[in-house]
This record gives C-alpha cells, sequence and structure tokens, in this order.
C-alpha cells in the first residue's frame, strides 16, 4: 500500500522518536469541544444581557431551566415520528433521482476504464476504487443539499409550526432531521453499494477471481526499525532520489538492515498448512545495471533475543534462503514452522523458540547485492493472516461511506439551525473540502511551526506584517522591546485559536476505506473503522447540542 | 390587465430575440449534405481546412461524448488530470497513472504532445522503474503501443510517426537492455503471445529496426504535406537508412554473418546513397533558395547553379550538409561491409570470441589473429580512415585484441612486439570509456 496505516489512539501516546508525551482523541476532543462551547456560551449570555439589560439573569435562569427540561424529556417516539417525516419529505423531493445518474455512470464506465488488461491485479484496483468513490461522490451531495435546506425551507414556508405547535421539543427536531437524511442516504448507498458489488463482480474475468485478485487480506503489521550500513540505528534508510519518501532504503551487501518487529504473534498467525506467510512490496533500486537477467536478492533473519545458543552464547537466529524481489507486484513468502539452522541437526520451532515471552516476533530484511538497494516501509511487510471474502472488506467500506453520510448530515443540519440554506451547503461544503489530508497536514505544518519554540520562520500574523513593511528577511533578529513582545504574544494567542478552529474541521482520512479494499486488503478496525466512529460521534454530541441552541434561540416567524 | 399586457409583450419580444439568434446559429452549423461547398459556413470551413473528427484518425466516440458532456470545461478538467497523473508517477502507482493518461487523451485525442509526452514517459521513465527486464519491456510497449494508437487518432501527425520510428529504432534497439529486448519483440515473455510477438506492437513479427524504418517511411511520407518541426530535415531523413544500418550492425552482433547480413548492409548502402543521397533539400545560400542532393557531382552542380559563381558555394553548402548528416563514414561503412572479406573478418573476430568462451584456446587464438588482420587490411585502405573512429568497430577490434592478447597470457606465450592492430590498441588506450566498457565484455565472456 502506499500509505501506512495508523491506529487512533484514545487517551496518550509517547512518541518513539523525541519521547513527548502526545494527548489522544478523548482529551483533545474534550479540551476542543470545551473550548468551542465556551466561546458559544460566553456569546449567548452576552447576547442575552445586551438584548433584555437588567431583566438578563432572569431570561437565562429560565431559558438553562427549559434546556434542562428539553434534554431530560426527550421521546424517542417522536424522534422517530420526525425522522420517517423527513425520511417522506426527501422522497417527494425526488432524491432518488440520483440513481439517474448512477445508472448513466455505471452504463458507460467501462468505456474509459480500458487500457490496463494486462494487469489483472491494478484492473481489480481501478474497478473497486471507481465503484466505491462514485458512490460516495454521488450520495454525498444529496445529504448534503436536503440537510442543509431542510430547516431552513421550513422556517421559510412556516411548515415549522405544524411541528413545533406540536408537543415537540426542538431537540427532536434537530435528532429527526439527522437520522431522517442519514436514513435516504442509507436507502441510497445500500442499493448502489449492491449494485456495485455485482459490477465489480461481473467485469473482474473469472480467471483472475479464481486466481485470488478478489480478496481481501488481513494483514498485521509490525513496527520499523532501521540500521545503517555500519550497522548503527537510524531513523530511516538511505532516500535514492525519490520525489516521494515513503520509502526508504537499504545498501546491499553491507550491515544495513530494516528489522520489523511483529507483537502478538501466536499460532493463530500460521495458515492450514502451519506456515507464517510474510508478505512484502519491496522494491529495487540499482545504482549500477549489473546482472540484468535477474533480480535483486533479499533474505530475513528471524531472531530471538531472550534464547541465547552455541557456546558464545548469541542470540538464536534463522537465515532464509536469498529470495527475489518482485517490485511493484510484491511476494508472499511461506516461512514453515520447522527451521533447521546449517551444521545442527535439531529442529527449532518458529512459535516457540523465535517469538518472545511477550509475543514479538523479529525479522529482519537485508539486501544480498553489492551497491544495490532495496526500498522499504512499513507496511511494505506484514504477516498474512488468513484471507476475509471480498464481501467483507467491501462491506466494512460501505459502512465508511455510510459514516461519512452521516457525519454530513450532523453537520449539514446543524449549520442549517442557524444559517440560511445555500450559506448552510457552502459551510459544510467547505469543511468538507478542507477535511482533506493534504490541507490538514498544510494547517498542522502551519500551525506546528508556529507553535514551535524557535517559531515559524518569519513569525505570525502581526510579526509577518511588521516584516513586511520594515523589509525584514525572515531571519533578522527583531529588537527586543516591549512592542515586540506584545506582537508575539498576540500572534501566539492567535494561533492557539487557530488551533482550535482548525480542530473543528473533520479530519476525513479515516473516512477513505476505498483504499485497502481496491488494494486487496481488509479494512482495519483500529486504523480506519473505530476513528471513523469515533470521529462521528464526536462531531454528534456536540452538533446536536449546537443545533438544538440555535434553533431554541433562533425566531421561527423571520424568513 | 396592463400588466399582463407587457408581460405578453415581454415575452414576445423574447421570442422575436430567440428566433432573430438562431437564424446565424443554424446558418453557421448547418449540416453538410457530403458534397464538397454544401452546409453551412462551419461545415465548409471544416471540410476546408480537414477539421472533421474522421479526417484527423480514428474516431473515439466516448470521447467525443466526453467533451460534449464538459462543455467549455475540458480544460479545467485535463489540468486536474495533469496534477492527478503527476501525483501518481511520483507515488509509483503505474496503474492508476495509466488509466488517468488514458482520460486525458480522451478528452485531448488531437494534441500530439500529449501522446507523444505520456507515451515517452511510460516507455522510458516508468519502464525504467522496474526492476525485471520483462517487466521493463511491458512497459516500454506500453509507451509504444500508446503512440501508436496516437498515430492511429492523428494519421496527418508526421511528429508521432516518427516518435513511433524512434520507440522502435532507439528505445528497443539502443538500451541497455536491447540484447532482451530485441528478442522480446519476436517472442514475447509474456506467455499469453505462447512464444510470439505481441502483434498490437510487431504486426509482421519484423525485426525492430525494419518495423522503424517502415515507421520512418511512413513518416517521410507525412512530412510532405505536414512538415516536421523536430529535426534539421537533412537529418531527419537519415532517419529510415539509420535503421537498415542499424539491422545490418546487430546482425552481426548477434553472430550471423553470412549472405543475409551482406544483404543488409548493400541495402543500407543503397538507401544511403541513392535514396537519402538523391534527395532534394532546399537550402539558403546568400538569400537564394538553392536545391542540394548529397550525391550531386560536379556537373550536376555546374548544371543547377545560377551563375559559375555560385558552383563553389554549392558545393561548400554540400560538403557542410555531408559532414552534418556524417554522410562519408556511412557510405564508407556501407561499402566495405558490403564486401565478403570485411564480413569474413568479423564472423573471425565473434567465433574467435566464442572459443575463447568455450576455452578452445588455439583454434580463438588462430581465429581472432584472422580476423585482426583483415581488419588491419581494411582500416589501412585508402578512404577508411573514418573508420577508424567509429566506437562500434572500435570496441569490436579492441575486443578482439584483448582476448587474443589474454590468451598468450594464459597459455604461457610471449605477446609479440608488433601485431595487427597494435595501433589501435595503443589508441585505445586513452580511451578510458572505451577501454572499461570492453574490459566489461571481456569479463562477462569469461564469467
Amino acid at each position: 500500500m502506499s500509505f501506512d496505516p495508523q491506529p487512533l489512539f484514545f487517551w496518550y501516546r509517547v512518541d518513539p522518536i523525541n519521547k513527548f508525551m502526545e494527548a489522544g482523541a478523548i482529551p483533545f476532543w474534550l479540551v476542543v469541544s470545551g473550548m468551542f462551547g465556551l466561546v458559544v456560551l460566553s456569546i449567548s449570555i452576552l447576547n442575552i444581557f445586551i438584548i433584555h439589560r437588567r431583566a438578563g439573569g432572569r431570561v437565562l435562569v429560565r431559558e438553562t431551566a427549559g434546556c434542562i427540561s428539553d434534554l431530560s424529556s426527550i421521546s424517542l417516539r417522536r424522534v422517530f415520528a420526525l425522522t420517517k417525516l423527513t425520511f417522506l419529505e426527501a422522497y417527494r423531493r425526488k432524491a432518488l433521482a440520483v440513481f439517474v445518474v448512477f445508472g448513466l455512470l455505471f452504463m458507460f464506465a467501462g468505456w474509459f476504464m480500458g487500457g490496463t488488461g494486462e494487469i489483472t491485479n491494478d484492473q481489480v484496483k481501478i474497478y473497486v476504487s471507481f465503484v466505491l468513490r462514485a458512490i460516495t461522490w454521488l450520495t454525498l451531495p444529496v445529504v448534503v443539499v436536503l440537510s442543509c435546506f431542510g430547516i431552513p425551507e421550513d422556517i421559510r414556508l412556516r411548515s415549522i409550526h405544524t411541528v413545533v405547535t406540536k408537543p415537540a421539543r426542538r431537540l427532536e427536531i434537530v435528532l429527526g432531521r439527522i437520522l431522517g437524511f442519514s436514513l435516504i442516504g442509507t436507502v441510497v448507498l445500500v442499493v448502489m453499494s449492491a449494485v456495485g458489488y455485482v459490477w465489480i463482480v461481473r467485469q473482474i474475468p473469472k480467471e483472475a477471481k479464481e486466481n485470488g485478485m478478489l480478496t481481501c487480506r488481513v494483514p498485521s503489521y509490525g513496527k520499523l526499525l532501521f540500521l545503517d550500513r555500519s550497522g548503527l540505528p537510524v531513523a530511516s534508510g538511505i532516500n535514492v532520489g525519490d520525489v516521494w519518501e515513503f520509502q526508504s532504503f537499504i545498501e546491499g551487501a553491507t550491515a544495513a538492515r530494516a528489522i520489523w518487529k511483529f507483537e502478538n504473534v501466536n499460532e493463530l498467525a500460521l495458515d492450514a498448512d502451519g506456515n507464517l506467510n510474510l508478505e512484502n512490496r519491496f522494491s529495487a533500486f540499482r545504482s549500477y545495471k549489473g546482472d540484468m537477467k535477474r533480480q535483486l536478492f533479499y533474505d530475513f533473519k528471524f531472531t530471538n533475543p531472550e534464547k541465547q545458543v552455541g557456546p558464545d552464547h548469541k542470540p538464536l537466529s534463522f537465515t532464509t534462503e536469498p529470495r527475489e524481489v518482485n517490485e511493484f507486484r510484491g511476494s508472499t513468502d511461506k516461512i514453515p514452522r520447522k527451521l533447521s539452522r546449517i551444521g545442527e541437526a535439531n529442529t527449532y520451532d518458529l512459535i516457540n523458540d523465535f517469538v518472545t515471552a511477550s509475543g514479538s516476533l523479529t525479522v529482519e530484511v537485508s539486501c544480498l547485492d553489492r551497491q544495490q538497494y532495496i526500498g522499504l516501509a512499513r507496511p511494505d511487510l506484514f504477516i498474512r493472516k488468513p484471507d476475509q471474502p471480498f464481501w467483507y472488506g467491501y462491506a466494512k467500506a460501505t459502512l465508511g461511506i455510510e459514516l461519512l453520510l452521516l457525519l454530513v448530515s450532523i453537520i449539514s443540519v446543524t449549520a442549517s439551525t442557524f444559517l440560511k440554506g445555500p450559506i448552510a451547503a457552502l459551510t459544510t461544503t467547505c469543511l468538507l473540502l478542507l477535511g482533506g489530508e493534504a490541507s490538514h497536514k498544510f494547517m498542522d505544518d502551519l500551525l506546528i511551526g508556529l507553535m514551535r519554540p524557535e517559531g515559524f520562520k518569519g513569525g505570525g500574523f502581526l510579526e509577518s506584517i511588521y516584516r513586511l513593511v520594515t523589509h525584514a528577511n525572515l531571519v533578522t533578529e527583531l529588537p527586543d522591546n516591549p512592542a515586540v513582545l506584545i506582537m508575539k504574544n498576540f500572534d501566539s494567542m492567535l494561533t492557539v485559536m487557530m488551533y482550535v478552529f482548525k480542530s473543528i474541521i473533520p479530519r476525513l482520512k479515516y473516512f477513505n476505506m476505498s483504499d485497502y479494499v481496491s488494494n486487496g486488503f481488509d479494512v482495519p478496525w483500529n486504523e480506519s473503522v473505530v476513528p471513523s466512529l469515533v470521529v462521528t460521534l464526536g462531531y454528534f454530541l456536540p452538533c446536536v447540542l449546537l443545533g438544538y441552541f440555535a434553533l431554541r434561540i433562533r425566531e421561527l416567524e423571520s424568513k | 390587465m396592463n400588466n399582463m399586457t407587457t408581460a405578453q409583450a415581454n415575452k414576445f419580444v423574447y421570442l422575436c430575440g430567440i428566433v432573430l439568434l438562431l437564424i446565424p446559429i443554424i446558418w453557421l452549423g448547418l449540416p453538410s449534405d457530403g458534397n464538397a461547398g454544401s452546409g453551412g459556413k462551419l461545415s465548409q470551413l471544416r471540410t476546408r481546412y480537414e477539421l472533421g473528427e474522421s479526417d484527423l484518425g480514428d474516431i473515439d466516440p466516448s470521447g467525443a461524448a466526453m467533451n460534449l458532456v464538459l462543455l467549455g470545461m475540458r480544460g479545467v478538467a485535463v489540468n486536474l488530470l495533469w496534477i492527478d497523473l503527476d501525483n501518481q508517477k511520483n507515488m509509483k502507482r503505474w496503474s492508476e497513472m495509466q488509466a488517468v493518461t488514458e482520460s486525458i487523451v480522451r478528452l485531448q485525442p488531437h494534441f500530439d504532445k500529449i501522446w507523444e509526452f505520456n507515451g515517452w514517459n511510460l516507455a522510458y521513465n516508468t519502464s525504467a522503474e522496474w526492476d525485471a527486464v520483462p517487466d521493463r519491456y511491458f512497459w516500454v510497449k506500453a509507451g509504444g503501443k500508446f503512440i501508436k494508437r496516437g498515430v492511429d487518432r492523428n494519421r496527418k501527425s508526421t511528429h508521432l510517426q516518427y516518435h513511433l520510428g524512434n520507440i522502435y529504432q532507439k528505445k528497443i534497439g539502443i538500451a541497455d537492455e536491447s540484447k532482451y529486448y530485441r528478442k522480446y519483440f519476436l517472442r514475447d515473455p509474456d506467455p499469453k503471445f505462447n512464444n510470439g510477438p505481441d502483434r498490437d506492437f510487431n504486426p509482421d513479427e519484423m525485426d525492430n529496426y525494419l518495423v522503424a524504418k517502415k515507421t520512418f517511411l511512413l513518416a517521410m511520407v507525412k512530412e510532405q504535406t505536414n512538415p516536421q518541426h523536430i529535426l534539421d530535415i537533412s537529418l531527419f531523413k537519415t532517419s529510415p537508412a539509420r535503421c537498415q544500418f542499424d539491422y545490418a550492425v546487430a546482425l552481426q552482433k548477434d553472430g550471423l554473418f553470412g549472405e543475409q547480413t551482406r544483404e543488409a548492409w548493400q541495402d543500407a548502402l543503397n538507401d544511403w546513397t541513392l535514396k537519402y543521397g538523391r534527395e532534394f533539400f532546399q537550402v539558403k545560400i546568400q538569400d537564394q533558395v538553392q536545391s542540394i542532393q548529397m550525391e550531386m557531382t560536379r556537373p550536376e552542380i555546374k548544371a543547377v547553379a545560377k551563375s559559375p559563381d555560385d558552383v563553389p558555394k554549392i558545393a561548400a553548402m554540400i560538403e557542410h550538409y555531408r559532414k552534418m548528416v556524417n554522410y562519408y563514414y556511412w557510405r564508407t561503412r556501407g561499402t566495405i561491409e558490403s564486401e565478403r572479406e570485411t564480413s569474413e573478418a568479423h564472423r573471425d573476430l565473434y567465433e574467435g570470441a566464442q572459443l575463447y568462451k568455450k576455452q578452445e584456446l588455439a583454434k580463438a587464438q588462430e581465429s581472432l589473429l584472422s580476423g585482426m588482420e583483415k581488419m588491419e587490411s581494411l582500416l589501412k585502405r585508402k578512404g577508411n580512415e573514418s573508420l577508424a573512429d567509429e566506437n562500434d568497430l572500435n570496441e569490436e577490434c579492441l575486443l578482439g585484441v584483448l582476448i587474443w592478447i589474454d590468451i598468450h597470457r594464459l597459455v604461457g606465450e610471449q605477446i609479440p612486439e608488433r601485431f595487427p592492430l597494435d595501433w589501435l590498441k595503443a589508441k585505445m588506450e586513452g580511451n578510458a570509456e572505451t577501454m572499461n566498457k570492453v574490459n566489461r565484455r571481456l569479463r562477462l565472456l569469461v564469467e
């Protein structure tokens, strides 16, 4: 895979390189939601006191009591009734017309995806990623438009009065809307996914299916460490000049190694024949052409530092036969459970002798060709556990789209409680566009750069303006006076605020599960499904409260 | 009531406006009935400048439909696809890159630079990223087939036709892996071709240089109506003959020295002197356009010169062009290689190397000495001086000499003070690059 799946950590983690402790998702969520909630509450209370002046205190107490009453007397029956109402309303607005576009797309999809007939694995990749992307990009706009225009339209047409005059709480309206729009999205999604699945299965040649190309591999990833050509630990291997720095390289016939440590290795990791399947996707880089008749060689060395053997009490190790790199296609090496070391009569058991007491298995990879290099990244070697059927991974990817629809519905309905339809749609679209990994990385780089002790080159908002006006370049020292100190402090404050606001933008990378399935992998729970669920839930509570609050203080007579 | 009348009047005015605007649109866009000069203005212009989709090349209905659906956003869509393509190339996602390339050419099928760039990208850059030679060949082929499709879609493009020839000639014939590529061109490593060629790439089961020659000849035909802007025309037109020379050299490298190889050299000589040598080129001599030929004799120059003063100027210009295209060298090479004696010299050197490989040292020594003597006599012959500067020939001779010396060392014989081609060895010792190359070939023979 061309990316490294990382699990979401809930409470905290210690950075392996600089040993800093990083806050996990839950404390982070609490801080950001709390700060955001505080800002909203402060503005609201201030607003009440500006409007009602001396009676502000009384109004505040009354409103608070009302809120508590609404929250405590929520009725699931009414929520479901509103959900049904929303669903029917969306149906009447011809939301299902999206199937026409879907049908057209799939009728002509084959025209645009030919030309790769000779590499069947890639064919599968293109078909699967097309189906999942098409479904995502067709259902998302439907849910955004419906959710953003629902409440504002009700207010404009005054049909909301027929609801609010009934014993329905505004909180229930928000919940009913979110669930209703998600439901229509779900119906569309289920139908499209089913059609998409059949389409993929029909497009893939029978031979390819029989060769296991439409599969769902279950990988177990390890931690990767590097040794340089002298055998000293380094953060990464060599860069051979690739623009993309995902893989780094180890030099052949030197002490350079890539060392993987797999945790929780036990007999369940073995296949039915008792072999350990190590799948790799190493790449080769030649500093000279060398022998062109063969590919570069690598080998595996299994070591157990806890078990010493021989007269010199060296850690137990076993080195495999040399194997050829199968670049860009990858290969699976079956390591038998019983291993025989050269010159020893007895055999060793891979699980009992090479796995440590804590369940860790160490695998060293080396390149065997002098002056040639092998490129690797953490996900490029993994233990392949028994495969799951393709539909299993596909269903999980569909669940990812479903969670995304739910998240979009939550954000859209919340935005529509205090904004007009088009503005709410624009807000949601902007949040979605900014939610991509590239924009998050850009914002992170900017903010983390600004928040570093030495500061970002050129400083923050005011400092940059100051430097521009005074023609001071990025590294010129600024004078040490109170004005500069105030300016820098103001910039720091602004940066923290920006960080809070940036954190409100959803991080959508977890929801994109199509890359796993299209590459023939199972969607991992810890790295993708659970984080998507946590992010959705993380938005659910604050958004519902904000939506309710906005609808409660909103004058429903105004259009 | 008054309001209604105004609204109706407005609608009537709009209707009239629409009808009025429709008239020029219909006049402009009226389809042709198939006869020359028929149809609307646009149709007439399209016919006159041969801009119809079917005039340009094969029609791709999906691409045409896509262009129509995108309305005016084709440029934007193509830009986004190019950004994608670049990222995918950097991230080594080859199959996605190929799929995006397909989308780009569907949107801009008649922009020949796209075909050229992406074909080159696949054949040269993508292939180099793969480690196994059959994989590299797959991508070379993918690039070649891509440009071939571009040629079909743009039948008038001289540039694409020429670049396709380049893939056949240079990428397959001159790459480091050419030994394998040339073999794969006739017997594809992909099992689905049953030990035959990929007929999409080599439909006639011919040698790559002969396919290249055929392709270049088509480029020469297209050039007459659609001028090229790649090379000076005198260099551009050397391509078919140079392919024939390369073919003859390749036969020798493959160890074939019989009639077939001599015929190949004879064809090359004919292509060079009788076809290319008799091509007319327009050159400017002091603001006057003059037609010249590489094989022009003094009487012919006199016949075309407008005044006696022009004769030396035209002769000088011809000489200048001959030097530019290395005309004399190839003519001499073609002449001597067509001779039986040269062919035997090559055979002796080749067989000597093969015997050395088999460790039949006495026979190898004899064969090599014979080859060296014949080569010595050829290179020393009057008029053949320029051959001594030719890399391939130098390397071949030097390898023979080095093997011959090594055999002396192995059998414990004293190397004579003077031996055939000793002057060439002395000259080449100052050329580290050639020496390294030849020493490597020598090592490979032993290994």
